[in-house]
């Protein structure tokens, strides 16, 4: 607190000539035809909406490959979260599972609670008053902007974060990824399947999963 | 075959692993996504050898730590584009004078340019 | 406190905007008020559930246009004025004298301000009771009509609604004392479900139900 003004002023300067060098990089490449700003967006796009946190992912794909871990998950997140050699958060877990006919989503209306200690930083729009306000009251058009349709054979669950438990979604397993190793199912988990908003990738595929746009 | 969750190119452990929490890439400016973007994209293109530009990373950061206490703020993307611009000038894809002209024209700009 | 926080199911805040090459660059924002909010918590001056009630407690126009990491940095002020720690208004006046020169300023001392440091993390709310869970799985249960003018954890949008319990929960510390200084006072979360439409009338989606972790003194038998 005491020298954090001025040292975050200085800070912001320094980043925002590091900032001015970064652009003055990338258009000149750009220029002389080196790279193209459409492949940057593709592999920023990548590591956003793709590459996910990872310790969400692997925890999903055990419990796609093991019923038995899937058991302990659902029973106790945290448990068997620290089966695989991670750690603890500090708030309570409960995982729930998307079924044929089911899809979970999370929210928290009251605050942005977001099971942060296993998926990291939250998202801008899971934070912000139109996705906390709308998703509790028309969670079908909302996923639908997303880009996830669904009829009213699926039964949709808000979760509303209210307590202190914080929740995260097991989506269904691909189909057609039967064949596939716990690291390669696992790079199919995304941050909006394990948030609710999306399903997982299908294999091979290199569209982010079902996002909008 | 599914993609590799982080490409096999980048350390995950080790001086040359940019940082990472829960098991993904976290950034503390929107530079500093670009510039990783820029990277992996010139590498994509057949740009470099990605052992060509872990060496000068690591070189990067050893030099700094041998001129820096561990007091100092570091910047694990700074040493990242230190790394880049050197591999580039050397390359004769990105000669410093150019970049240095450049970044003076786009410092001219009036202030509240959106970056 | 029926506030501006508590945003279930309003209108108005038009669609839902996906930042589409975002990547987590507010690291280093996070960084600075996680370790500020660690450092308040640490010398015994908040907990979360205080922490949360500054927040609720903004003007309503600065809530909605701070963003996230406005809002908590709000909410250090309040807490850390409220603790005796920051002048009111203090912190405006170092930032404007920051921002005219470098260096200066003479370190927050927290010595002489703090108290007992909680030997538990923040999120650490499963305490032991002797009292048995009151409702069980199964039971239909209706959240009672409250409005309470402090801090609570029972959204708007459900208050006199009927709901079914899925899952009854430890019990937890209750934020509605703990936030007001007025002790942990543990009570059982349970799991209640609510069907769309008994929650939103004929607008509500078929198909749908919000599931809330809502405390025993919220509900009573339906």
């Amino acid at each position: 607190m005491p020298d954090h003004d001025h040292a975050h002023d200085h800070d912001h300067a320094v980043s925002e000539g590091n900032a001015l060098r970064a652009e003055a990089l990338e258009s000149l490449l750009v220029e002389k035809g080196v790279v193209t700003t459409a492949a940057i967006d593709a592999v920023i796009r990548r590591y956003e909406q793709d590459l996910g946190p990872m310790n969400g992912a692997k925890v999903v794909a055990r419990a796609w490959v093991d019923p038995a871990y899937r058991e302990r998950l659902l029973r106790d997140a945290w448990s068997a979260i620290a089966e695989l050699g991670l750690a603890r958060g500090g708030a309570p877990l409960v995982v729930v599972e998307n079924a044929p006919g089911i899809q979970n989503v999370v929210v928290c209306t009251l605050c942005s609670c977001y099971p942060a200690a296993l998926l990291g930083i939250s998202p801008s729009w899971y934070k912000d008053p139109a996705y906390r306000s709308r998703v509790v009251r028309e969670p079908r058009k909302v996923l639908a902007e997303f880009g996830l349709e669904l009829g009213e054979d699926v039964e949709i669950r808000v979760w509303d974060s209210s307590a202190e438990l914080r929740y995260m979604v097991l989506p269904e397993r691909s189909p057609g990824s039967e064949a596939m190793t716990e690291d390669e199912l696992a790079s199919l988990v995304t941050r909006d399947s394990l948030i609710g908003v999306a399903r997982a990738k299908a294999p091979g595929s290199d569209a982010p999963g079902a996002r909008r746009g | 075959m599914a993609e590799p969750r982080i490409p096999p190119v980048l350390d995950l452990e080790g001086p040359a692993a940019p940082p990472q929490r829960n098991g993904e890439l976290v950034f503390d400016a929107v530079w500093e996504g670009r510039l990783f973007g820029l990277t992996m994209a010139l590498h994509e293109a057949g740009r470099f050898e990605w052992e060509e530009f872990r060496a000068r990373l690591i070189a990067e950061i050893a030099h700094w730590e041998r001129q820096h206490d561990s007091t100092e703020r570091w910047s694990f993307y700074e040493r990242w584009e230190a790394a880049l611009e050197g591999l580039l000038a050397d390359k004769g894809l990105c000669p410093r004078e150019e970049l240095d002209g450049r970044e003076g024209v786009l410092a001219a700009r009036a202030p509240g340019h959106d970056h | 406190m029926n506030g501006i926080h508590d945003m279930g199911g309003m209108h108005g805040f038009g669609p839902v905007r996906v930042e589409e090459n975002e990547l987590l660059f507010d690291a280093a924002w996070e960084g600075h008020v996680r370790g500020m909010f660690a450092l308040i918590l640490g010398a015994g001056l908040t907990n979360i559930d205080a922490f949360r009630h500054a927040i609720e407690r903004m003007d309503p126009t600065s809530y909605l246009t701070v963003g996230y990491y406005g809002r908590w940095l709000v909410a250090l002020e309040t807490l850390l004025v409220e603790a005796g720690v920051l002048r009111p208004g203090e912190l405006d006046d170092r930032l404007r004298a920051s921002s005219a020169k470098r260096g200066g300023g003479s370190p927050v001392v927290l010595e002489s301000v703090r108290k007992p440091a909680p030997d538990r993390g923040p999120f650490d709310v499963f305490r032991p009771v002797e009292a048995r869970p009151r409702f069980a799985v199964g039971q239909r249960v209706a959240a009672r009509n409250l409005h309470p003018p402090g801090h609570t954890r029972l959204p708007r949008y459900v208050r006199g609604k009927q709901g079914v319990i899925t899952r009854v929960h430890p019990a937890c510390v209750f934020p509605d004392t703990h936030a007001h200084g007025r002790g942990e006072q543990p009570q059982y979360v349970y799991s209640v479900r609510f069907v769309a439409q008994d929650l939103w009338g004929v607008d509500g989606e078929p198909a749908a139900s919000v599931n809330l972790d809502l405390f025993e003194s919220y509900l009573e038998s339906a």
